[in-house]
């Protein structure tokens, strides 16, 4: 798919590539933070370095008053890097509050981003985090005292498996193993991978198969769709198949049947699977729309009633 | 001598709209919507359009739940390999006896390399029965394919119930349907009535586009490997260059049939005039699901003692173009599987022919061909050695005669 890019995102990868003025690309000497992100084997890199005004008593304190970007990537990875240099310089932010700029923001800024190109946005805020985390060491500002957390882990370089959300291999995997997650309902819930277009729960190399190489294959295929959900088909421990389907018979023979047969209706079982009932309407009532959902209803609530509460009625 | 096409279940002819749609993007606008320029995403953006077009359609509510195929032949074997591939735990697969032999051939190999395939069969009107089905679904089933319509004789299975069912017992069997010759023909809902029918495979060529271009709905998230691996496109479920020229023609097909649904109440009324001249101008003939619903266009009815080729050769002298049987069983000898598992008698059985109607057919034309047939049977059950001319019924010693003539 060729990408379908905003005008504003156009117009800032024209306005970075023919070095207009006002515009970003470079990197500063000697930078009060310099941060990385992305490498060039996955197609996107990043060095972002900024300088402050420092505070003359308080490092956290400095505010940012000059950002530059050197950026290996597509149009919409410079007009991110563009974005987030203007949006830093703009706001005037201490790189504290610097480090608030997200993602989202960048997005916002270029007016959106096709889905596949969100991670472009993604890299410019991971650079400008790890700016920030190279300025507080060298100014000596503690982030943990404000309330920061600095990652230990470094998974964003990798292959892209959801390109919806731009999560990696080993980011889904080490996912999948922390969190125990079994099936793609649970990573999607977890960790957001897989909730949009879909594509790649089933793709080679995608969530199915990280699932089979941190599980195994076979580790329990039939738990791969729906989880923890018990098996509606497996019998009751306590009634034989054909001691069920006797004690289904005798309740629709004892309640249900004579309270058809005032309306000249009849219901036939179709099959019994484990706890699913089949029925159909037979006679007078047969032929009137509104009984069948009436009938499954009220042959569920007895069976489930009288026989076993798992009981599920289908109406043929 | 002019011609009168009545094999529109073979194909159709495309729509003059349709070619022109498609022009541009056979001359000017070569390029691969995958590149980067310009020109290029201008294709890029008539093939996204396309297939939002062809989405809505379908009722289906997400555009990229569609993917572009060949030929609906691709999207089966896509849909039904894809499902097998995705769910290795499971091996037993439910079909018909009726199924297109796109179908059909693959459910047969499947079953010849280890898996368990139920064919269900019909009835002498080709209806299934929805409690065998029931009683098919096991704990293993993985797949559920069944056909919309069939296309020999046009008999409509009830895919909502079934596929309702399906998922009542178990929402991980999964459902797919071949919807060749429906689509166009019948609305078609995902989002709503069909809600629960994972895979709907269609073609363009049986709806007034070229030939060479196929569809397969995805429902989101159903499991399902790529059959065709090598390319980005279509999210990764399909590699190959995105046929555009085609892709757009298939998407104004869905356009101009959109529009002109309302007019298959038409089609099913000279169809309906049709079957009505026939059986009371032709003694002894056994049309082909009379009772079962049908689609509006199709008309398949059997002959007592004469053979379907004769027929159609004299038809063809006429200009008139129809079928014997499906189109694609007439290589081999053998009489239509469908019309044998209808258990339609056999001495009617070889004698079948199929007329099958579009919005582009006239009342004129449907009069000529039914003015034309009586003579045509005629002149071959004269040559009958079953039939006896002076009185224009079989002859008392011919094969199945009692039944013959005391059902008819």
């Amino acid at each position: 798919m060729a990408w379908e890019y905003s005008e504003k995102t156009k117009i800032l990868f024209m306005n970075a590539v023919h070095g207009k003025p006002g515009t970003h690309l470079g990197e500063i000497e000697n930078p009060d933070g310099i941060g990385e992100h992305g490498s060039i084997a996955c197609g996107d890199a990043m060095r972002f370095t900024f300088r402050v005004e420092r505070h003359p008593d308080d490092p956290s304190k400095d505010v940012i008053t000059e950002a530059r970007y050197l950026t290996f990537g597509c149009t919409s990875a410079i007009a991110a890097s563009e974005a987030l240099c203007t949006i830093i310089e703009t706001g005037r932010y201490t790189p504290l509050e610097a480090l608030k700029v997200s993602n989202e923001d960048i997005v916002h800024f270029l007016e959106g981003l096709p889905s596949q190109k969100v991670h472009c946005s993604v890299m410019g805020a991971e650079a400008l985090e790890a700016a920030v985390f190279n300025w507080a060491q060298k100014r000596g500002v503690d982030l943990k005292a404000h309330g920061f957390e600095v990652p230990t882990h470094d998974e964003n370089e990798g292959r892209i498996v959801c390109h919806c959300f731009t999560q990696t291999e080993p980011y889904i995997k080490r996912k999948i193993a922390e969190l125990n997650l079994r099936t793609i309902p649970q990573i999607t819930d977890a960790i957001k991978a897989g909730g949009a277009c879909m594509a790649c729960h089933h793709q080679p190399g995608g969530l199915q198969d990280l699932l089979d190489e941190v599980w195994g294959k076979n580790s329990d295929g039939e738990d791969r769709a729906t989880g923890t959900q018990t098996d509606p088909n497996q019998p009751a421990p306590e009634l034989s198949p054909y001691q069920f389907a006797k004690q289904v018979e005798k309740v629709l023979d004892d309640y249900v049947r004579p309270m058809l047969a005032r309306d000249g209706g009849d219901v036939e079982i179709i099959d019994i699977k484990g706890q699913l009932v089949y029925v159909r309407l037979a006679g007078a009532c047969g032929s009137c729309p509104g009984a069948a959902t009436t009938l499954k209803l009220v042959v569920e609530k007895t069976l489930k009633a009288q026989v076993d509460e798992r009981v599920r009625v289908i109406a043929v | 001598m002019t011609l009168i096409y009545l094999d529109n279940n073979a194909t159709t002819p495309i729509a003059p709209e349709v070619v022109r749609a498609m022009e541009p993007y056979l001359t000017a606008h070569y390029f691969n919507p995958s590149s980067m320029y310009e020109p290029a995403q201008q294709v890029a953006t008539a093939l996204k359009e396309a297939r939002a077009t062809v989405a809505t359609f379908v009722g289906a509510s997400h555009p990229d739940e569609l993917l572009f195929t060949s030929c609906a032949t691709e999207a089966n074997s896509t849909a039904i390999l894809g499902a097998i591939k995705a769910n290795p735990n499971r091996r037993h697969i439910i079909t018909t006896e009726v199924e297109h032999p796109a179908v059909l051939e693959l459910c047969r190999d499947l079953a010849r390399n280890g898996y368990d395939v139920t064919f269900l069969p019909v009835d002498r009107n080709g209806r299934l029965d929805v409690r065998d089905f029931v009683r098919a679904l096991q704990p293993t089933t993985l797949l559920v394919t069944i056909m919309h319509a069939n296309n020999e004789t046009g008999v409509l299975f009830p895919i909502e119930e079934l596929a309702r069912l399906t998922k009542e017992t178990d929402p991980r069997i999964l459902f797919h349907t071949d919807a060749t010759q429906s689509v166009g023909k019948l609305p078609i809902d995902l989002g709503g009535a069909h809600k629960d029918i994972d895979f709907l495979s269609f073609s363009g060529h049986k709806m007034h586009a070229p030939k060479g271009i196929g569809a397969l709905y995805m429902r989101r998230g159903a499991p399902c490997r790529p059959f065709l691996l090598g390319g980005h496109q279509e999210n990764g479920r399909r590699g190959g260059t995105e046929n555009v020229p085609y892709i757009i023609g298939l998407a104004e097909a869905c356009r101009l049939a959109s529009a002109h649904m309302a007019d298959e109440g038409e089609v099913a009324r000279l169809r309906d005039r049709l079957e009505q001249r026939l059986k009371a101008e032709i003694p002894h003939i056994v049309v082909s699901g009379e009772e079962a619903p049908r689609l509006p266009n199709t008309l398949n009815f059997s002959v007592h003692f004469i053979e379907g080729e004769g027929m159609l050769y004299q038809l063809s002298e006429h200009g008139v173009c129809a079928s014997s049987g499906s189109a694609c069983t007439s290589g081999s000898l053998e009489p239509s599987h469908v019309l044998r598992a209808m258990k339609i008698p056999f001495t009617a059985v070889h004698g079948s022919i199929r007329f099958s109607l579009s919005r582009y057919n006239t009342e004129e034309e449907v009069d000529q061909v039914a003015a034309i047939m009586p003579e045509v049977v005629a002149n071959l059950r004269h040559l009958s050695p079953y039939w006896d001319n002076a009185r224009n019924c079989p002859r008392p010693d011919a094969p199945g005669y009692a039944e013959i003539v005391g059902t008819n």
